[in-house]
């Protein structure tokens, strides 16, 4: 916890507005000639994900969130929720299904997941962005049209689904983008 | 950004392009009989532009200040006689970081001795038309008080603060202090956030008759609403300011009078020093004159479509 100028504000501080984490995504400054230096920030919750336009004056002390980011390993998930493990302590906690939220559908045994935590807790993951999972489950594959954009569901090993093209066959590993949620490819074999 | 990232920001054509745009500057002036000259950095005082903090260098007879802008020795050489004058000289302002801002850039200004503001806008808009090769006629003169009127629908010399609070929205609580309403910063904040990004798409817009709070070194006259304004422009193109000129004050008196104000309105007043070899040559006479100063970094950026400033500058301010 500690206090910062916006002037020194840039892209990554973490601030604490109305009592909640944000990440600065984007930090303008604008001076009108003649006039008093503005500030604009872009910020994106912690928690929520929620993105917020903010304006600020020149001299205005903001004050900074408590926010470390841990390179983890995810062991697995039971009633309390999802357990990992410090890659460096190895160390073990508990991450409430809360704060996991829809990042679950994406979960693998001894993946490697960062973790966000603020004031020691956490909060939130930031899964690596494409991961390769295999298909357990789809309707069987159309042979031949590989060019086809026409998409079917499938689940994999997650336990999640995601709609995959008409060629991919039970079995095989594919690679999703765990932001936009979408089939990005094939995995080399 | 580690100490090791030694690599310029600009590329090499980048480079070779503005240096070109540098060579078509000094012909444009050449033919018109503006006399180019290198001003000192090492100056006995500060500029003291409102908003703009000035760097302090203590050091064997010091202290010295770098100058925010070439204006003080420009309008010495003005004074003594010189006609008119123009540099491309470095300016530096203390914590201006943003992507058209860096603590130093270059600054282009020069003077026309014997012209009015209206006069210098023409010369300023062919300069900027030489050097983008965008059309000069694509141009429009809008009053300061009308480009608010046109995009917020608001008169701000007349609109009351609750009316200007209910134009900021979310973010009214920046421009109060101690319960009151800090005008000026309001309409900062509206310009910055809702009009300026607007100014200048696909022409040249220049913005003139200021608020006579922000006059500067400008001198003031009244306009068609029997307000006084400052006889100041600045000119605008593609949301981004590029030129900020003045039909200068000539009355030297009145100039102390602005700059003691302003040495006295800032916490570090006591080590700021007011630039006393400028303030007697204004006491000594300016001649009727108008002069302005150009971001020559934003005009290369915009001419070669980069967006922002480091990518013109060899090696642009990294934070």
């Amino acid at each position: 916890m500690g206090s910062i100028e916006i002037s020194e504000v840039s892209k990554g501080t973490k601030l604490l507005i109305d009592n909640a984490p944000w990440n600065v995504i984007e930090a303008n400054f604008f001076k009108p000639g003649k006039g008093n230096a503005v500030y604009t920030l872009r910020v994106m919750n912690l928690i929520t994900r929620n993105t917020l336009e903010k304006t600020y004056r020149g001299g205005e002390k903001m004050e900074t969130a408590d926010i470390t980011d841990v390179e983890m390993q995810f062991l697995y998930s039971d009633t309390n929720g999802f357990v990992f493990m410090d890659t460096s302590s190895f160390e073990q906690i508990t991450v409430t299904p809360e704060a996991v939220g829809d990042d679950k559908d994406f979960l693998l045994e001894n993946m490697p997941v960062g973790v966000t935590l603020w004031n020691n807790q956490p909060i939130a993951l930031r899964l690596p962005t494409t991961i390769t999972v295999e298909v357990v489950y789809t309707e069987p594959a159309v042979k031949g049209d590989t060019q086809s954009r026409v998409m079917k569901p499938a689940k994999i090993n997650t336990g999640a689904e995601v709609k995959v093209p008409i060629f991919i066959a039970i079995g095989e590993r594919i690679i999703i983008n765990t932001q936009s949620r979408e089939y990005s490819g094939r995995a080399q074999k | 950004m580690t100490g090791r990232d030694w690599r310029p920001t600009a590329s090499s054509s980048v480079l070779r392009q503005r240096a070109r745009l540098v060579e078509r500057m000094r012909e444009f002036f050449a033919a018109r009989g503006v006399l180019e000259v290198d001003p000192p950095l090492l100056q006995p005082g500060a500029n003291l532009d409102h908003g703009v903090a000035p760097f302090r260098i203590d050091g064997p007879g010091g202290p010295y200040f770098l100058p925010t802008s070439p204006e003080h020795p420009l309008k010495r050489l003005v004074a003594a006689g010189s006609g008119a004058v123009w540099a491309l000289a470095p300016a530096f302002r203390a914590g201006e970081v943003g992507r058209w801002h860096s603590p130093e850039f270059r600054m282009l200004e020069w003077y026309r001795p014997g012209w009015d503001d209206r006069q210098l806008i023409d010369e300023v808009i062919a300069l900027l038309a030489a050097l983008t090769g965008w059309p000069e006629a694509d141009s429009e003169i809008v009053s300061w008080r009308e480009i608010f009127k046109r995009q917020l629908g608001l008169d701000p010399f007349a609109a009351s603060d609750d009316r200007l609070l209910a134009a900021l929205g979310s973010d009214a609580g920046v421009a109060q202090r101690d319960g009151a309403v800090d005008r000026a910063l309001a309409l900062d904040v509206l310009l910055v956030r809702d009009i300026e990004r607007g100014l200048g798409r696909g022409r040249w817009t220049v913005v003139t008759d200021y608020p006579a709070s922000a006059c500067a070194q400008a001198r003031l006259r009244t306009d068609r609403h029997g307000t006084a304004v400052a006889a100041r422009f600045e000119i605008y193109r593609d949301g981004v300011e590029l030129a900020n000129g003045y039909h200068e004050l000539t009355d030297g008196a009145e100039l102390a009078v602005r700059l003691e104000r302003e040495r006295q309105s800032r916490p570090d007043a006591d080590r700021l020093v007011l630039d006393g070899a400028f303030l007697a040559a204004m006491a000594a006479g300016l001649p009727d004159c108008a002069g302005v100063a150009v971001g020559f970094d934003r005009v290369v950026a915009l001419a070669l479509g980069c967006d922002g400033i480091a990518a013109v500058q060899p090696f642009g301010h990294r934070r």
